[in-house]
């Protein structure tokens, strides 16, 4: 009897003591990967940048607002109610849950906070090649954060780790001056860290990182440094295509003009429709696209969004090849081509009967859901743009050397005549006059316009229904106010 | 009448005499049987009161008890009416003792441990094991539809499919089933399948929360607890072999097109949206082919089972065998079925006079194939939509295929038959379950327990798809029409292997004791450790020689494609948890009630903040019946019940801070690729989800109040109770800051849902005359439920359809899994009532005028509204058994009001066969203004078959579910067969529906969000069948 007692106490003993361990949990039972397998090799360090690198494809929305809320293109769409998120923006009825605004914001601080994390996981392991990647990784923070600020103005500014869900609610709006002074110290180091070249395409280097915060100078009224900065730029490896058309074809991605581009892909086709833009495909072409469009074209149908004004395409001279390329009148196409048999559905909104020949989706460049997966790169910073923001630099800097002002203006327009004819002779203000207008040539349905013009100050002149003191930047999302209590901008609450 | 309990009853009278001289010594012996089957009681308690003079009869209710002259003899035994007489001779006595209202003094199993019922406070439903058997239920779950208060039962027809169990409504959206535990072991519903329903003791149904909240984290959806047979000492083998055999039929079929109207319809859909007269010459038509006729066969039914029990001086047993088989009518027994076989021994064993040994095991076999159900590509759908115009068989000379194709459905929809010759599946499953368990006699009074529980299921599945040929130009053709294979067309075999392992380790002690004899109190408290896990992994490959289900393996497939045409997958997935619970039941007097419960529950899923979880519960009871003051005649017996007390529910997965390296992960929109220039895209990483460490349980909080009553005799047994749930933390997205990035957010317990309602069963128990015997018994069960906070989220649940268009949802304010779309108004007669009525784009005449519920003027997705409730607002159970002599009839009625079902197995296709209420469609003004039936138009600009309440039906029902006639053979027939008993019965089992449902079967079962959705569902059958007991 004794032994029966001793073996059930023993037992009770033994599985009553069996403590708390026995529901702890570790993700790797499931075979999950998670933060604490990383960062243990080089590769683990590479991957995380490379990642980095993913949310600026689903920012294809920027250049698109860029262009539909100035003067050079329209929303355009089905109806008035489609795409209602561009509408808003296109009539200046913007409110604050603005989709598109919101996924820029996100999108924005998914690539910082991927950033961040690398920094947070710096110390961790030294290896060969970690200070550019180091470099590529504050080049693209800065690019983020360049971009929030300028939609948005000053916002929450943190660097130094991922953050989690403890860190929801806790940030508030930094000053525009402390987030371009954080750009400014990231691209200073980018530059340090980052090589002339880099054996694969589209990886920053140290000139895109130059460009860049040449531009951000610029956005700043900083002219003489951006001047300097962007010297950098005008005297590296760069020259401009003899082509103006070829620069926005799939041949002409990475090209001898190509300071930085978004790499978008059709060589990993997915078809998420809950999350359409976060793909590799770029979603900016095939919404631009020409409704129904059928017919031997080169061009394929999309949905008849952002449609150049005729405003811009009579901004154009006479012999500009530049118009061509940056905007197609479809009934004039297909009178000229009428072996191609094209038949298309009229814009059925807003028809200008122009459409964004840059980034139109063409046949056979995309895969999978062909919605979603337009391979068409979105040219960031190309030589031309940096040329002609040296040029406004020279101009305006304190002491104004617009001798090269008008040498790198001149570079640009001769290319787009093809010929020395049209050349420049502004100075002073007429010069930088001269200058802001070639952007909108050269740079037309690039995504520039509408940030040029509120940082020029000629916005409320340019454009309908704009408002001083108010629309120089978006609302903050509707979402964000609530939830961390950010303070809106002025106008928008 | 007052009841009084034996113990209670010697204990008292003992007091009372025991100061009574002894004076001479007679000795008495006897035997003791029971009244009602004449058969000995062994374990009498044979005493004289007020004495410490007692004995026990044998095996064969024989006793011999020395006592002295003058003094009253008492014999009592558990479930009978104590028999008493004053002694005054020595001799030999028969005692026949009478049965007593055996609900009375039933001993009810509750967590860890067992409780007579009038001891009970909580709330419980019970099935006695003789129900279940009686109807033969495939699985265990149909035997507690209609016949357990305060549980929903929606079953399917599909063999051996688990059906949608809800007790006490829904209080969450992930997953609303009960905890199943099986002679202590805890099981999930889907083990229920494995059980013969002839094993079964008993199923209690424990539905409050003092009841279920010493199953803590498990208990929130309610406990099923599932008793098995087990032998007696000292008895003799009983044998008992009972067979049924039976064939099921479809009861009825779905009106749709026949060819002629067909070939009309067609005509005016086309005509009407511009298109040319499809079928000239209608007359040729006929009435082509009616496909639902095809597809549903008669198939079997047919269980056996034998099972013994019995038992010696130290030790009892209860073995079984039985078969069980149900071929579906949906393509017939070789397309779908359930065929199982059970092995079962339970035995108890006496290791000493202290340690008792109890193991119980049972091994299944299931077989097991189906055919697709439920879905726009099921059979049944393809029956309903399929062209009726072409013929059952292949008629075109040099074309690959039995049975015919149309020419004119080119997607989704084709030939039925097609479909059940291609449709080639087999699961088998292996299972073995039961425990080991030992029980110490530590003390008197205390007793301790550690038992081991387990289910180790092997499930072994294999399916063909073919090549095949639906047509020219059907976008699933694989084939072409003469045979040959399409380019890159594949035949694929599928095979895969799951096994799960699961157990218990329960330790416990149940401790017993008076204080001055009125005070009892039974106690018990312990600690559990569980164990879930599972495994799988499956591979599929390409290219079977000959097209051939008898060839179908991956070692015989020979495919080349990319990867050989392989395709191989696997998970695993672990859950823990970690218990210690206590239940402390106390009563006075038997009188005043009181139970509190407590579990404390850790388990592995929860956060690192919120490991381990309280719960608490108490109840109290009243026995009002036994005060002196309650002295109404008519009441035989009254108690009051309360109790409150909090249970969990632990549907959570552990969350963790995850890398993902996947060039895209679909829904939570991550990509941590990149492609540089024209490289291959180069993988990248990324965080891609976070954690939430203080993620915990759903916490629900229930209060319950009822009571139990006798009167008239105990003729009529009534227990009603009431109760309210509030139920806080279901997972839900939390709102964060949007500069976290786009990581996918960890759920947290965020979401409240309440829920109320009411049970009822009343019994009535009766010997009319010598002859006739009747009981009968009703049930009710009512449950409220609401959705009070999400957080602003909401679920949209099941839909339908190509493309998909989603019906059912979980969101504040409203009930779980409502139906969700626009409210029809009529229909528009002119176009002057377009121009009158709230903007509708794109309406003509004839099509549906949509409410503008919101008002704005403009019919939007946001008018869209609660259309339905899948969900009956009651369910009542209605039995009757009658005896007369030798024969018995027995029925069984059970009905569900107020759940609505959504009609979405119309495919909509202007070439798919028609439902026929499209025959009074609106044909111009003033023809009709149902909102059923706009005009019919190939084209639909108005979207008249958008969700709307124009698919909602009301799916209210009354089912006779069981009818049977029985004939008990006389006992001298038997005498000489050495047999003690033969029933010979006739069954009916879905005898009848009464709805007005136009579809198969009013009863849709699923999880919450896809009850009630008819996409085809697989009807439930008639079954006829006869059936023969036997007890040696």
């Amino acid at each position: 009897m004794k032994k029966y007692t001793y073996i059930i106490g023993l037992f009770l003993v033994s599985t009553f003591g069996s403590c708390t361990k026995f529901v702890d949990y570790n993700p790797q039972e499931d075979y999950q990967i998670t933060a604490d397998n990383y960062f243990k090799t080089a590769e683990d360090y590479h991957k995380m940048a490379i990642g980095v690198y993913s949310p600026m494809q689903w920012l294809w929305s920027i250049p698109v607002i860029g262009e539909v809320a100035s003067d050079n293109s329209v929303s355009g769409g089905e109806n008035a109610t489609d795409n209602i998120a561009l509408q808003q923006i296109d009539d200046y009825q913007i409110v604050a849950n603005n989709s598109n605004l919101t996924e820029i914001w996100k999108a924005c601080y998914e690539g910082i906070n991927r950033a961040n994390y690398l920094e947070e996981n710096k110390a961790k392991l030294d290896f060969t090649g970690k200070n550019a990647l180091y470099g590529e990784v504050y080049f693209l923070r800065a690019y983020y954060y360049f971009e929030l600020v300028k939609m948005f103005g000053g916002v929450p500014l943190f660097t130094n780790k991922r953050l989690s869900v403890g860190d929801s609610n806790k940030f508030q709006r930094a000053t525009k001056a402390q987030v371009y002074a954080q750009i400014e110290i990231d691209l200073t180091a980018a530059i340090a860290a980052l090589p002339v070249s880099n054996s694969q395409q589209g990886r920053a280097t140290k000139h895109a990182a130059q460009a860049l915060l040449g531009k951000v100078y610029l956005y700043q009224d900083k002219f003489t440094d951006a001047a300097a900065m962007l010297e950098n730029v005008v005297t590296g490896p760069f020259s401009l295509a003899t082509n103006y058309g070829t620069i926005f074809l799939q041949a002409g991605e990475n090209g001898s003009e190509s300071v930085f581009e978004v790499q978008y892909s059709n060589l990993s086709p997915f078809y998420d429709w809950s999350n359409p833009g976060r793909g590799q495909g770029n979603l900016a072409v095939q919404i631009c696209g020409i409704r129904n469009l059928t017919g031997t074209s080169p061009y394929a149908s999309g949905w008849s969004t952002n449609l150049p004004t005729a405003n811009l395409a009579a901004a154009f001279d006479a012999g500009d090849t530049r118009k061509a390329v940056t905007v197609l009148d479809i009934e004039a196409y297909k009178t000229a081509n009428a072996g191609m048999n094209i038949t298309y559905t009229v814009a059925p909104y807003k028809n200008t009967g122009l459409y964004n020949q840059k980034y139109l989706p063409r046949v056979g460049q995309t895969s999978g859901q062909v919605e979603l997966n337009y391979l068409n790169n979105y040219r960031a910073i190309r030589y031309a743009d940096v040329l002609l923001m040296a040029a406004e630099a020279n101009n305006r800097m304190a002491a104004p050397n617009d001798v090269k002002a008008l040498l790198y203006l001149n570079r640009v327009r001769d290319r787009a005549f093809g010929d020395i004819l049209h050349r420049s002779t502004a100075t002073g203000t007429a010069l930088k006059t001269a200058i802001w207008d070639e952007r909108r040539l050269e740079l037309g349905m690039e995504g520039h316009r509408f940030f040029d013009l509120v940082r020029t100050g000629q916005a409320a002149s340019k454009i309908t229904g704009w408002v001083a003191n108010k629309n120089e930047v978006f609302p903050i999302p509707q979402a964000e106010v609530d939830i961390s209590g950010l303070t809106q901008n002025p106008g928008y609450n | 009448m007052k009841f009084r309990f034996t113990l209670f009853c010697v204990g008292l009278l003992m007091a009372c005499f025991i100061q009574q001289a002894a004076a001479q010594t007679l000795q008495v012996s006897g035997t003791v049987k029971s009244k009602s089957t004449a058969e000995p009681l062994a374990g009498a308690t044979v005493s004289a009161v007020g004495t410490a003079q007692a004995t026990q009869t044998d095996a064969k209710g024989n006793f011999t008890l020395s006592i002295s002259k003058g003094s009253t003899l008492s014999i009592s035994y558990t479930g009978f009416k104590s028999y008493k007489y004053v002694v005054n001779q020595a001799g030999t006595i028969q005692v026949s003792l009478e049965d007593l209202n055996t609900l009375m003094n039933e001993v009810v199993v509750v967590g860890y441990g067992t409780q007579k019922i009038t001891k009970i406070s909580g709330a419980i439903s019970t099935v006695k094991g003789a129900d279940i058997e009686r109807l033969k239920p495939v699985r265990a779950e149909d035997a507690l539809q209609g016949r357990a208060s305060g549980v929903t039962v929606v079953s399917t027809g599909s063999p051996g499919a688990k059906p949608t169990v809800l007790i006490r409504g829904i209080p969450s959206y992930t997953g609303t089933d009960p905890v199943v535990v099986v002679d202590g072991s805890i099981q999930s519903l889907d083990d229920l399948n494995s059980i013969n329903a002839a094993d079964i003791e008993s199923v209690n149904v424990l539905k409050d929360a003092a009841t279920t909240a010493i199953y803590g984290v498990k208990g929130g959806n309610g406990v099923i607890v599932v008793t098995t047979k087990s032998g007696k000492k000292n008895q003799k083998t009983e044998l008992n072999y009972s067979s049924n055999l039976g064939s099921q039929q479809v009861l009825n079929t779905i009106g749709v097109l026949n060819a002629s109207e067909y070939g009309a319809m067609l005509n005016e859909g086309s005509v009407a949206s511009g298109g040319a007269i499809l079928f000239p010459n209608l007359s040729t038509l006929g009435v082509g082919t009616n496909w639902q006729d095809q597809i549903f066969k008669n198939a079997g039914l047919a269980s056996h089972s034998l099972t013994a029990r019995g038992g010696s001086d130290n030790m009892a047993y209860f073995v079984s065998g039985a078969y069980t088989g149900q071929g579906g009518i949906v393509g017939g027994a070789d397309k779908s079925y359930f065929n199982r076989y059970n092995a079962t021994a339970n035995l108890n064993v006496d290791l000493s006079k202290r340690l008792k040994a109890t193991v119980n095991t049972s091994f299944v076999n299931i077989r097991s194939a189906g055919v697709p159900e439920n879905a726009i590509n099921s059979v049944i759908s393809n029956a309903l939509n399929f062209d009726p115009t072409v013929p059952v068989y292949n008629t075109v000379a040099n074309t690959y295929g039995k049975y015919s194709v149309s020419n004119t459905i080119l997607s989704e929809i084709y030939n039925p038959l097609t479909q059940l010759d291609d449709t080639h599946n087999q699961y088998n499953t292996n299972k073995t379950y039961g425990k080991f368990e030992l029980q110490y006699q530590l003390l008197k009074n205390l007793k301790v327990t550690s038992r081991y529980g387990y289910t180790n299921t092997d499930v072994t599945g294999k399916a063909f798809t073919p090549l095949s040929f639906y047509g020219t130009g059907h976008i699933n053709s694989t084939l072409n029409a003469d045979g040959t294979t399409k380019v890159g067309a594949h035949n694929n075999v599928y095979e895969v292997k799951t096994s799960y392992y699961n157990y218990t380790l329960e330790n416990f002690a149940n401790y017993n004791f008076n204080i001055n004899t009125d005070h009892h109190f039974e106690t018990v408290f312990g600690m559990a450790m569980a164990k879930v896990t599972g495994n799988s992994v499956s591979g599929s490959r390409q290219d079977v020689p000959f097209n051939s289900w008898a060839f179908a393996d991956i070692s015989s497939a020979t495919g080349t494609a990319p990867n050989s045409g392989l395709d191989v997958g696997s998970y695993q997935y672990e859950r823990r948890n970690l218990s210690y619970f206590t239940r402390i039941d106390y009563d006075y007097k038997d009188k005043y009630l009181a139970s509190f419960s407590a579990r404390r529950d850790g388990s592995y899923a929860f956060g690192t903040n919120n490991k381990f979880g309280n719960f608490f519960a108490g109840s109290l009871g009243w026995v009002v019946s036994d005060e002196d003051f309650f002295k109404v005649n008519f009441i035989d017996y009254l108690k009051l019940r309360g109790s409150f007390g909090i249970t969990g529910n632990e549907n959570v997965s552990p969350q963790f801070q995850r890398i993902s390296t996947l060039t895209y992960a679909y829904g939570s929109g991550q990509n941590a690729g990149y492609t540089f220039g024209n490289d291959p895209t180069s993988i990248g990483a990324t965080i891609a989800s976070f954690k939430n460490e203080d993620l915990g349980w759903e916490k629900q909080q229930q209060l319950n109040a009822g009571f139990d009553l006798n009167f008239a005799n105990s003729k009529f047994s009534l227990t009603a109770d009431y109760f309210e749930k509030q139920i806080s933390g279901l997972l839900f997205t939390p709102s964060l800051s949007l500069y976290l990035g786009t990581a996918s957010a960890p759920t947290a317990n965020i979401g409240t849902t309440k829920t109320s309602g009411f049970d009822l069963n009343l019994g009535y128990n009766n010997a009319v005359g010598k002859n006739w015997k009747v009981s009968s018994n009703l049930t009710f069960t009512a449950a409220k439920n609401e959705v009070t906070e999400t957080n602003n989220g909401l679920i949209t649940g099941g839909g339908y359809g190509i493309p998909y268009q989603s019906v059912t949802r979980f969101e504040k304010g409203q009930s779980p899994g409502y139906f969700y779309g626009f409210k029809t108004v009529g229909i528009f007669q002119n176009a002057a009532e377009i121009a009158g009525a709230p903007t509708q784009a794109n309406a003509v005449p004839g099509d549906i005028r949509f409410a503008d519920i919101n008002g704005d003027g403009l019919i939007s997705d946001l008018d869209r509204t609660k259309i339905g409730d899948p969900f009956p607002t009651f369910t009542m159970g209605w039995s009757l058994n009658l005896t007369y002599k030798a024969f018995d009839f027995n029925t069984f009625i059970y009905a569900s009001v107020g759940n609505d079902i959504y009609r979405a197995y119309e495919r909509n296709l202007a070439m798919t066969n028609k439902y026929r209420g499209v025959l009074a469609r609106w044909t111009g003004e003033g023809s009709t203004n149902d909102p059923r039936n706009p005009r019919y138009s190939f084209t639909d600009a108005n979207q008249n078959t958008r969700v709307s309440d124009r698919y909602v039906e009301d799916g209210s029902f009354l089912k006779i579910k069981d009818v049977q006639l029985g004939y008990t053979l006389p006992n001298t027939t038997l005498k000489r067969l050495g047999v003690s008993k033969v029933r010979l019965y006739a069954q009916v089992k879905n005898a009848f529906v009464f709805t007005k449902y136009s579809g198969f079967d009013p009863e849709i079962s699923g999880g919450i969000f896809d009850t009630g959705i008819d996409r085809g569902a697989y009807p439930q059958a008639r079954t006829w069948s006869f059936g023969l007991d036997v007890k040696f």
